[in-house]
C-alpha cells in the first residue's frame, strides 16, 4: 500500500492476503476454517488449550553481594498455553532472571512459580529434575557441548531422561530434520554457523517433548538474516507442536515478528502486559513507549511542514477502521489534512496501519479533531505541537 | 660407550620410568577425583559447599608448601608402613605420589573451572543431576585440559624422581648425581641429561598430540 492510503478497511486486509478470497465461493465454512486454520491461529482467533501454562505471583529477586542488586520486584503474570509470550526490557531489567525463575535456575526470594499444575518452587531436588525434563530452554550463547557432535548434543537430554538406544537414534534424526540439520550429525559444534548451532540448541530443547519451550535472548548473537531464519522455526514449532514458547529479547521487531502477547519490564517490575497489537498501537505505559519510540522512529523520519501545524500518528486497528475516517474528518471539522507518511505492518501476521498526518487550522478546531479520532477507534499521539 | 656404562644408563633409566609412570597413575587416581571436589565445592561450583572447599583447599596448599626432598625423608614412617621399606626404587612412589596428588588436583580443578558455566546451565535446565554435570559435561568438556594436566604432572614427576637417590631410588637423577657429579664423569652426565631431555619432549609431544585430538574448539 502507498503511503497516503488512510483506510484499513476490511476490505484491505483480504487484498493483503490472498487466501482470505477464497472465502466468497466456499460453501462449506468448516472446511475453509479447516484450510485456513494455522492462519486464522497466527492471529489469535483461536489460541490453544484456553487456560493459562504458567502463572507467576508476586515475584520478588534480590541478588545479594557488595552492592544488594533488585532484580525483580512483585512480579505477576500470566502466560497463556499455545503462545509465544514475549518478554522485552532494557538490558538490566530482569527479564533473563525472570525466565529463569520459570524453571528454577533461579530461586525467587519470594512468590510462586506454577507450571501447569506443579508449583516450582515447592519441588524438592529431585522432582525439580523431573520437572526440567518437562521444559526445554534455549541459550543467547547456545551453551552446546563443545566434545559432542551434533547427533550427541540433540541425544544428551535423551541419556538424561534414560530414553532406550534405539528409540534415541530415530527421535535424533527427527528433530535433525525438523531443524534442517540432516546433514550436520556427525558435526562438531565448531564447525557449525552461529544460525546451525541456535537450530541444533532448538533440536535439544525439543528432544524431551517439552510442554514449554524457554528462549534466553536466541537471536541476539545472530545476524538479522539468520535471526528471521530462526525465528521463523520457533513459529513454526509453536504452529506445528502447539508448544507455549517464553521469549526474552531487547529487540521490538523480534517481538512484533513472533509473539502473541508481550510483557514490558522496566528496573525489575512489570510495566505493561498484554496482545503484542495492543502494546504496540496504544502502549498505556512510559516503558513501552520508549521501547517503541526507538523502534518505530528509526522507521520513519518525519518532520511538520508549517509552523503551526500538529504533528500526529494515528494507529489504526483492523476490526475498527473500516470507515473513510480521514475524509468524514474533514468534512466535519475546520482543519487541513496534510498526509506526510503511511504504512501497513504486519503484527505477527495481522495488519495495522500507521499514519502521520499534520493538522493546521484553529486550536479548539485541532483538539476537536483528534477527539472525533479518538472516538472512533483510532490512536492518536501527538508527535510534535 | 662399554657395555657396562650402557647397562648403567639403562638400569636407570627404567628405574626412572617405573617410578614415574607409577606416581603419575597413581596422582590421576587421587588428584583427579580430589580436583574434582575443589571444583564442586567450590563457590559457584555445582555442590557448592565452602567450608569443605576451605578444608581440602588448605590440605592441598600444605602438600604443595613442602619441599619435595623434605616431605620424602618427613613421610618415610608412612612409606614403610605402605611398602615395607623406605629405601629403593619402589618407596620413592609414595612419597613421589604423595607430592604429585595435590599438585595434580589444583590443576584438574583449574581445567574443570575453565568449562564454560552456560554448558552447565545448559545441562541443570534440562534436569541433569550434580553426578551426571559431572560425568557427562564437565569431565568430557574438559578432557584435553585434563590431558595436558596429566602431562604436566608426569614431566614434573620426573624432576621429582631426580632426588629419590636421597633414599636409594636410583633413577637417571641419581646416577648423574653420583657418577657425573660426585666422579668427575662428565660423559655420564651428558648422557643422562640427553636421556631426560628426550623423554621430557617425547612425553611432552603425547600429551598435546592427544590433547589436540580431543579438543573440538576453534
Amino acid at each position: 500500500m502507498k503511503p497516503g492510503n488512510h483506510c484499513l478497511s476490511e476490505r484491505c486486509q483480504f487484498q493483503l492476503n490472498p487466501r482470505f478470497r477464497e472465502m466468497r465461493g466456499e460453501a462449506n465454512l468448516f472446511r475453509f476454517l479447516d484450510r485456513n486454520h494455522l492462519f486464522f491461529r497466527r492471529r489469535g482467533f483461536f489460541i490453544q488449550g484456553c487456560g493459562n501454562l504458567i502463572r507467576l505471583q508476586n515475584l520478588t529477586k534480590t541478588f545479594a553481594g557488595k552492592d544488594e542488586v533488585r532484580a525483580l520486584t512483585g512480579i505477576s503474570l500470566e502466560i497463556p498455553a499455545g503462545q509465544i509470550y514475549g518478554i522485552i526490557g532494557p538490558s538490566g531489567a530482569g527479564k533473563s532472571t525472570l525466565l529463569r525463575c520459570i524453571n528454577m535456575l533461579e530461586r525467587p526470594d519470594s512468590g510462586e512459580v506454577w507450571v501447569a499444575d506443579t508449583l516450582m518452587n515447592g519441588l524438592g531436588p529431585q522432582e525439580l529434575r523431573s520437572a526440567r525434563k518437562k521444559m526445554g530452554m534455549i541459550f543467547q550463547h547456545f551453551n552446546l557441548l563443545n566434545s559432542r557432535t551434533v547427533s550427541g548434543n540433540i541425544a544428551f537430554p535423551l541419556e538424561l531422561a534414560g530414553t532406550d538406544k534405539r528409540v534415541m537414534r530415530r527421535r535424533v534424526e527427527e528433530l535433525a530434520e525438523l531443524v534442517g540439520l540432516t546433514d550436520k550429525l556427525q558435526a562438531y559444534p565448531h564447525q557449525l554457523s552461529g544460525g546451525q548451532k541456535q537450530r541444533v540448541g532448538i533440536a535439544r530443547a525439543l528432544a524431551t517433548e517439552p510442554t514449554v519451550l524457554l528462549c534466553d535472548e536466541p537471536t541476539s548473537a545472530l545476524d538479522p538474516e539468520t535471526t528471521s531464519s530462526v525465528l521463523e522455526l520457533l513459529q513454526d514449532i509453536n504452529e506445528k507442536l502447539q508448544l507455549t514458547i517464553v521469549l526474552v529479547t531487547h529487540e521490538m521487531a523480534v517481538i512484533q515478528e513472533v509473539c502473541h502477547s508481550v510483557a514490558v519490564l522496566e528496573d525489575g517490575r512489570l510495566k505493561e502486559a498484554g496482545p503484542v497489537v495492543e502494546v504496540f498501537t496504544r502502549p498505556k505505559s512510559e516503558a513501552a513507549q520508549r521501547l517503541l519510540q526507538g523502534f518505530l522512529s528509526a522507521r520513519f523520519e518525519v518532520s511538520r511542514q508549517s509552523p503551526d501545524g500538529t504533528l500526529i500518528r494515528l494507529t489504526f486497528l483492523e476490526e475498527r477502521a473500516n470507515q473513510p475516517i480521514i475524509s468524514k474528518l474533514i468534512r466535519s471539522h475546520q482543519v487541513d489534512v496534510n498526509i506526510l507518511f503511511g504504512r501497513i505492518d504486519q503484527m505477527k501476521g495481522a495488519p495495522f496501519g500507521t499514519l502521520m498526518v499534520e493538522l493546521a487550522g484553529p486550536p479548539e478546531q485541532k483538539a476537536a479533531a483528534m477527539e472525533f479520532l479518538e472516538a472512533n477507534g483510532v490512536g492518536v499521539e501527538v508527535m510534535e505541537r | 660407550m662399554n657395555s657396562a656404562a650402557l647397562s648403567m644408563l639403562w638400569t636407570a633409566a627404567v628405574e626412572t620410568l617405573t617410578m614415574v609412570g607409577a606416581a603419575t597413575v597413581l596422582a590421576v587416581l587421587g588428584g583427579l577425583p580430589l580436583g574434582i571436589l575443589l571444583a564442586a565445592t567450590a563457590p559457584g561450583g555445582i555442590l557448592e559447599k565452602p567450608w569443605l572447599n576451605r578444608i581440602l583447599g588448605t590440605v592441598v596448599n600444605l602438600g604443595r608448601s613442602i619441599p619435595f626432598i623434605i616431605l620424602m625423608v618427613a613421610i618415610i614412617p608412612f612409606t614403610r608402613s605402605i611398602v615395607g621399606t623406605s629405601i629403593g626404587t619402589t618407596a620413592a612412589i609414595i612419597p613421589l605420589t604423595v607430592a604429585a596428588i595435590p599438585f595434580m588436583a589444583r590443576l584438574v580443578e583449574g581445567s574443570l573451572r575453565e568449562v564454560d558455566p552456560g554448558v552447565v546451565e545448559a545441562a541443570h535446565s534440562m534436569g541433569a543431576a550434580p553426578g551426571e554435570i559431572i560425568w557427562k559435561v564437565l569431565l568430557p568438556e574438559a578432557l584435553p585440559g585434563l590431558v595436558l594436566a596429566i602431562t604436566v604432572t608426569a614431566v614434573n614427576l620426573v624432576g621429582y624422581s631426580a632426588m629419590a637417590g636421597a633414599i636409594g631410588g636410583g633413577g637417571l637423577g641419581d646416577l648423574a648425581i653420583r657418577y657425573g657429579y660426585q666422579r668427575f664423569r662428565g660423559d655420564v652426565m651428558l648422557q643422562t641429561i640427553v636421556i631426560l631431555v628426550l623423554l621430557v619432549q617425547g612425553m611432552q609431544m603425547l600429551g598435546d598430540k592427544i590433547a589436540n585430538r580431543l579438543y573440538h574448539r576453534n
